[in-house]
């Protein structure tokens, strides 16, 4: 015999779906939300429902947006020519603050993971060749990460997208700017001198 | 304070994988030089000014420390030692392949120095952009036999009669090269000459590397009982790679 009520067993039980969210901070928050914030416990179930029901994926982009095609993708101003693909919204967030970008996007929501058993499909590249051979993108700008999966994701989409007379960019790694070599880490360092390019 | 302080282990290891773990932590699943595999969590690493993060990365050789016991140990130090560039393209998928196959198939704390030779020296003909597949086939045969499980591959099933070149064979599990009659034919059928080259891990010859691609595809599945492995099937559902 639990000495929780069944609504609050299923309430620990749902929250655990959140990352980074084990047991005991499942029975935490669920301890707090009842007790303590029952008011902003309705808005969240509420915006929670909304969301669900009213977020999708941009039809060419696959970022997350209320439209069938978000404003980004909406826009006229951004360049055709040019396609950006990264993992995560936040990684778009991140370029458009670069303030350097003008072109178009692609979002993974993801990237190959083969020991986690992620694969093609889970990182929609099937919409990405799609997205990648509207006849106006020329050049197709992989900015995934530099991790292992990353650079897997990145050569793997090269392989699929090369073959239809597309350019595949990677983008640079190296020092960061202002960066001094005395605090770099080796790694870093090392890399940055077997990806050393012409001296302007 | 106390006098107690818990023992620190260290040595050379790689990461093999990483998974995250509760707020800014992750569970890394190590693959050391002097015990085996051992499971550490790296407390706020996925901070993002952690200095460890770039460095717990796969495929590099590092020099770590680790305390505690049990289930998860914790990582207190790591060390990039270098001399291994990162892994390119499609080797990237084979390293993959081999960290998979040291997950699923090494207990965890069961040393094996000579494997973790075997592996650093498979990673490093990886990164240096080697023919991938002899790659594998000379891992997968060093890991049968380092796990106890050495294939013969020169002396026939039973008789231990030298293999002949000319003939043909099908392999048993766990008995060995079987010589067909006349006329036999076998699914995995593999020439005296594929068993002899595996031997020497000479993989030049195309049926050589064919063949005994459908061995160690054969063995591996019957040491992994029903697991499956994920990083085959995506590099299968790859279309071009
Ligand atoms: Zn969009």
């Amino acid at each position: 015999m639990s000495p929780h009520p069944d609504r609050l067993l299923r309430l620990i039980h749902a929250l655990r779906c959140l990352p980074g969210v084990g047991p005991r901070s499942a029975q935490r928050t669920a301890y707090h939300l009842l007790q303590h914030d029952r008011a902003g416990a309705l808005v969240l179930a509420q915006t929670l429902t909304d969301a669900l029901e009213g977020v999708q994926h941009c039809q060419q982009c696959n970022n997350f947006t209320e439209n069938p095609l978000c404003e980004l993708c909406a826009s006229d101003q951004r360049d055709g020519r040019l396609l950006c693909v990264l993992e995560t919204p936040a990684d778009l967030l991140m370029m458009e603050q670069t303030r350097s970008y003008q072109g178009r996007y692609f979002v993974l929501m993801g990237r190959l993971s083969p020991l986690d058993g992620m694969g093609p499909q889970d990182i929609h590249l099937d919409k990405l060749v799609r997205r990648a051979c509207d006849g106006m993108t020329q050049e197709v700008i992989l900015a995934t990460n530099f991790t292992a999966e990353g650079e897997a994701t990145a050569h793997a989409i090269t392989e699929l997208l090369r073959p239809r007379g597309l350019i595949l960019t990677r983008i640079a790694r190296g020092l960061p700017v202002g960066g001094e070599l005395e605090y770099v880490d080796s790694g870093t360092l090392a890399q940055a001198l077997l990806e050393r390019r012409p001296s302007a | 304070m106390s006098a107690q302080r818990p023992p620190v282990e260290s040595g050379q290891a790689f990461v093999l994988h990483a998974i995250a773990w509760r707020e800014t932590s992750q569970i890394i699943e190590l693959f050391t030089r002097q015990h085996g595999r051992v499971p550490v969590v790296a407390k706020g690493v996925r901070r993002a000014r952690s200095a460890l993060r770039g460095v717990l990365q796969p495929f590099q050789p590092l020099g770590v420390s680790w305390f505690g016991q049990g289930e998860l140990r914790t990582l207190k130090s790591a060390e990039w030692q270098g001399g291994i560039p990162l892994l390119q393209g499609r080797a990237i998928f084979c390293g993959f392949y081999l960290n998979e196959l040291l997950l699923k198939l090494v207990v965890r704390d069961d040393p094996h120095e000579g494997l973790f030779d075997i592996y650093t020296q498979a990673i490093q003909r990886l990164s240096e952009g080697d023919a991938l597949e002899p790659v594998l086939r000379s891992f997968e045969v060093s890991l049968l036999r380092e796990l106890g499980y050495a294939l013969p591959l020169q002396q026939e099933a039973d008789s231990h009669k030298p293999i002949d070149p000319g003939a043909n064979y099908r392999f048993e599990v766990e008995r060995g090269p079987v010589r067909l009659r006349e006329g036999e034919v076998h699914a995995v059928q593999l020439s005296g000459k594929t068993l002899l080259d595996m031997a020497e891990s000479r993989y030049e010859d195309p049926l050589t590397l064919n063949q005994s691609k459908q061995l160690m595809r054969l063995l591996l599945a019957h040491h992994l009982g029903h697991q499956d492995l994920h990083t085959r099937r995506i590099i299968q559902e790859l279309p071009s790679l």
